[in-house]
């Protein structure tokens, strides 16, 4: 019997060994390189210079890296309580029984299919001034006189608000769906013992729906936050990161850092910052959600 | 939004588009007249040979060889790289030049890490003011010695070109052209405000208040649709300006000559800062222009000031009456931004003199036909060619041709473009926006140039 299982072992690594041979070349060596690179000065072309805690020093008396660190919290602020009112108010809109099910659920989900470029010149076109699609449809419900213009991108709250609206525009479709099947998944026999018992639709809502997606929104909190906080390419093109550098994520301090001043030893040491960052976030997370449950 | 990330490449070229300088879409003008050229090498032959001198016309003694050429160019400018490199192939049987359009973006950090890894090309292209940048990592070769193996002489070159390319006394780069800041105007546009003069030129005082008093007139003659002056509200061509009227008072870059101290002479910068944030406040530039080109290529814009690639838009768009002239003297010598295309010749991993001596002859040859090179807008960089002929042939180039000697380049300092981009973008983006004041950013520009020069 033992023989037999160490063979099914040894088995089991052959057919792992593939996976693991190009796991290890792709991801962990990788992985192992960049914690040696922070330990030195390396540029793309010249040689690597050991230089010890050097970049974890400057790193801590670096105001920029906070100021970004900030930016990216901020847009973490911003989009996550944002992100799952809205993806709870669709998912309502379509889990309704009505003959636009369809067309609800298509368009709901139909910008996230889009390619982060492709959203962030669409958010260009629609919050430039003059000519852009939000001015002129404030102008035209002459809600904005017509000769005064908003500054969406040059503003700096306002610009806040627009790299919310499109994150939010851009990626609700996928949370959406989520709550969407959690909310599918309650059965209907509660519904119908609460309306027996006169229960009102917000009664039903708050004490019935909402509790139901409890599971579901902890996931979403946790994936939201992870993937807001690693935020670049939408304000990278939208507003480069300005007005005074004061909408630049982390991430665009990392890219400047290590492909603008050829500085990748310092990229990485950042890079490895964002990581304890972001693991301390999801342990904390963990570690809430199984106290808990044991509590329950 | 897990791997969303991955289209990073691609609009990060679209992005960094919007600074290069060679950006503009020059339009396809130029292309009819270099197949007239290349139908008939004779009359190419005679374009070079007043400056060719005593340069050898076979550098590899009969030997074949194949140049590899990595260059960054697109629109009209790739089309005219191409055209002089098929010239150059056919007249010079024995060295064939194979070009490598690369996506001007990714250039530089292709270049480095090729070079670096000893897979790089024969023959590149630099910006001037990146040069030193290249010169310190180790990618760029001397040239001193391939030169005179050939018989290229420096002096056949404007020498405010070529001394913003020497580095310690050393030849790093063949410079073929210069592309400066410079202005545009909509010779319609100033009839009706009265403004042209009958020499096709604009009737202004060349001064501070005269260039003022001008715009002024522009904005009460003309509709209020009109916008006087089109200017992008940040970045690039507002920084030009910027530069260019910090050196009209004197100013000598934001380096010391040790290039390791900041040394902003922040009387004269918030003295030209003051002067453009007031154009922005009294409204003669339309605040938040989305997009400043199309602004004056619609006819819709008096003047616009931007670099030399524009001549060769503003040609191939219909209906657009314009004029070029350089930047006004506002203040007490003349100067303006600008920039050069150099060739350069990487380090290679066998230094192999034959390609050498090819390749510099082939830069020097792209420098001798420059006529072909200033379809796009671009000053050639030989005096020669700006006498010949063919370049007087083009219209509009000879207006501001003579910008070549007042060009105000900056320092070799490694950092020139952190500097710009990093900082001087970003501080007097706030001037322009009126949130800061000049004085205050002057501050805090020599602040942070002398922490990135630390670093």
């Amino acid at each position: 019997m033992r023989i037999s299982k160490r063979r099914a072992d040894v088995q089991a690594l052959l057919f792992l060994l593939p996976f693991l041979l190009v796991y290890f070349l792709f991801t962990i060596w990788p992985m192992l390189k960049g914690v040696q690179m922070t330990f030195y000065k390396w540029t793309l072309i010249k040689k690597m210079k050991y230089i010890g805690w050097d970049n974890y020093t400057r790193m801590f008396q670096d105001q920029d890296f906070w100021a970004s660190i900030w930016h990216s919290t901020l847009f973490v602020i911003l989009t996550t309580p944002t992100m799952i009112v809205l993806a709870i108010v669709l998912a309502l809109i379509a889990n309704r029984q009505s003959r636009l099910q369809k067309f609800y659920r298509s368009v709901f989900f139909l910008p996230s299919v889009l390619s982060v470029a492709v959203i962030s010149f669409l958010g260009l076109f629609i919050f430039q001034p003059y000519t852009g699609f939000l001015n002129s449809l404030l102008h035209l419900i002459q809600l904005l006189p017509a000769d005064r213009e908003v500054f969406w991108l040059s503003e700096l709250g306002l610009s806040w608000v627009a790299l919310t609206l499109i994150t939010l525009w851009w990626t609700v479709g996928f949370n959406f769906i989520l709550y969407l099947s959690a909310m599918q998944d309650i059965p209907d026999d509660i519904f119908e013992a609460a309306k027996l018992d006169g229960a009102s639709n917000s009664q039903m809502f708050w004490s019935i729906t909402l509790p139901y997606l409890k599971p579901i929104t902890k996931t979403i909190t946790m994936l939201q936050i992870i993937a807001s906080f690693k935020v670049f390419l939408q304000i990278y093109i939208i507003t480069g990161g300005g007005p005074l550098d004061k909408t630049r994520p982390v991430i665009q301090y990392i890219f400047q850092a290590g492909f603008r001043k050829n500085d990748l030893g310092y990229a990485a040491t950042m890079s490895y910052m964002l990581f304890a960052i972001l693991l301390v976030l999801s342990a904390f997370q963990y570690w809430l959600n199984n106290r808990k449950e044991a509590n329950a | 939004m897990q791997k969303k990330y991955g289209v990073l490449a691609s609009a990060l070229t679209l992005t960094l588009m919007l600074s290069a300088c060679s950006g503009g879409n020059s339009g396809n003008s130029g292309n009819d007249g270099n197949k007239g050229n290349e139908g008939s090498p004779s009359a190419s032959a005679s374009a070079s040979s007043p400056a060719a001198g005593g340069v050898t016309d076979d550098p590899t003694g009969g030997e074949k060889v194949t140049l590899s050429f990595w260059t960054l160019f697109s629109g009209g400018d790739g089309d005219n790289m191409q055209a002089m490199i098929d010239q150059f192939n056919k007249t010079h049987p024995n060295i064939q030049v194979k070009n490598t359009k690369l996506e001007w973006g990714e250039y530089y950090t292709k270049l480095i890490t090729a070079v670096g890894n000893g897979n790089g090309p024969d023959v590149g292209i630099s910006h001037t003011s990146r040069l030193p940048d290249l010169i310190d990592q180790g990618v760029v070769s001397e040239l001193d010695e391939v030169a005179s193996a050939t018989g290229v002489d420096w002096n056949t070159f404007n020498q405010n070109l070529l001394n913003a390319t020497v580095v310690d006394g050393v030849h790093y780069a063949v410079p073929i052209d210069t592309h400066p800041f410079i202005m545009y105007y909509n010779k319609k546009l100033l009839k009706d405000a009265g403004l042209l003069g009958d020499d096709g030129k604009p009737v202004m005082e060349q001064s501070a208040d005269g260039f003022v008093n001008f715009l002024a007139q522009l904005k009460e003659k003309l509709p209020s649709s009109v916008t006087p002056f089109a200017l992008s509200n940040s970045n690039d061509d507002p920084y030009r300006l910027w530069w260019a009227l910090y050196s009209q008072l004197g100013g000598n870059d934001v380096v010391a000559d040790d290039l390791k101290t900041a040394a902003l002479d922040a009387d004269k910068g918030a003295k030209a800062a003051q002067y453009i944030q007031d154009l922005f406040t009294k409204g003669y530039i339309k605040k938040n222009d989305p997009d400043f080109y199309k602004n004056f290529q619609s006819g819709t814009a008096a003047i616009m000031m931007t670099g030399v690639w524009a001549t060769g838009t503003w040609e191939s768009t219909k209906g657009l009456d314009f004029g070029a002239m350089p930047i006004p003297k506002i203040y007490d010598q003349e100067a303006t931004w600008g920039d050069s295309h150099t060739i350069i010749l990487p380090v290679t991993k066998k230094e192999d003199e034959t390609k050498r001596k090819a390749a510099i002859v082939f830069a020097n040859y792209l420098a001798d036909n420059g006529a072909i090179w200033a379809k796009a807008g671009h000053i050639p960089s030989k005096p020669s060619v700006i006498e010949s002929a063919e370049f007087k042939a083009l219209p509009n180039r000879s207006d501001y041709a003579s910008v070549a000697g007042t060009v105000k380049f900056s320092k070799p300092s490694t950092k020139n473009w952190q500097l710009r981009d990093n900082v001087s973008f970003k501080f007097l983006n706030e001037v322009w926006a009126a949130k800061m004041t000049p004085a205050d950013a002057m501050a805090k520009m020599q602040a942070a140039y002398q922490k990135l020069l630390d670093e």
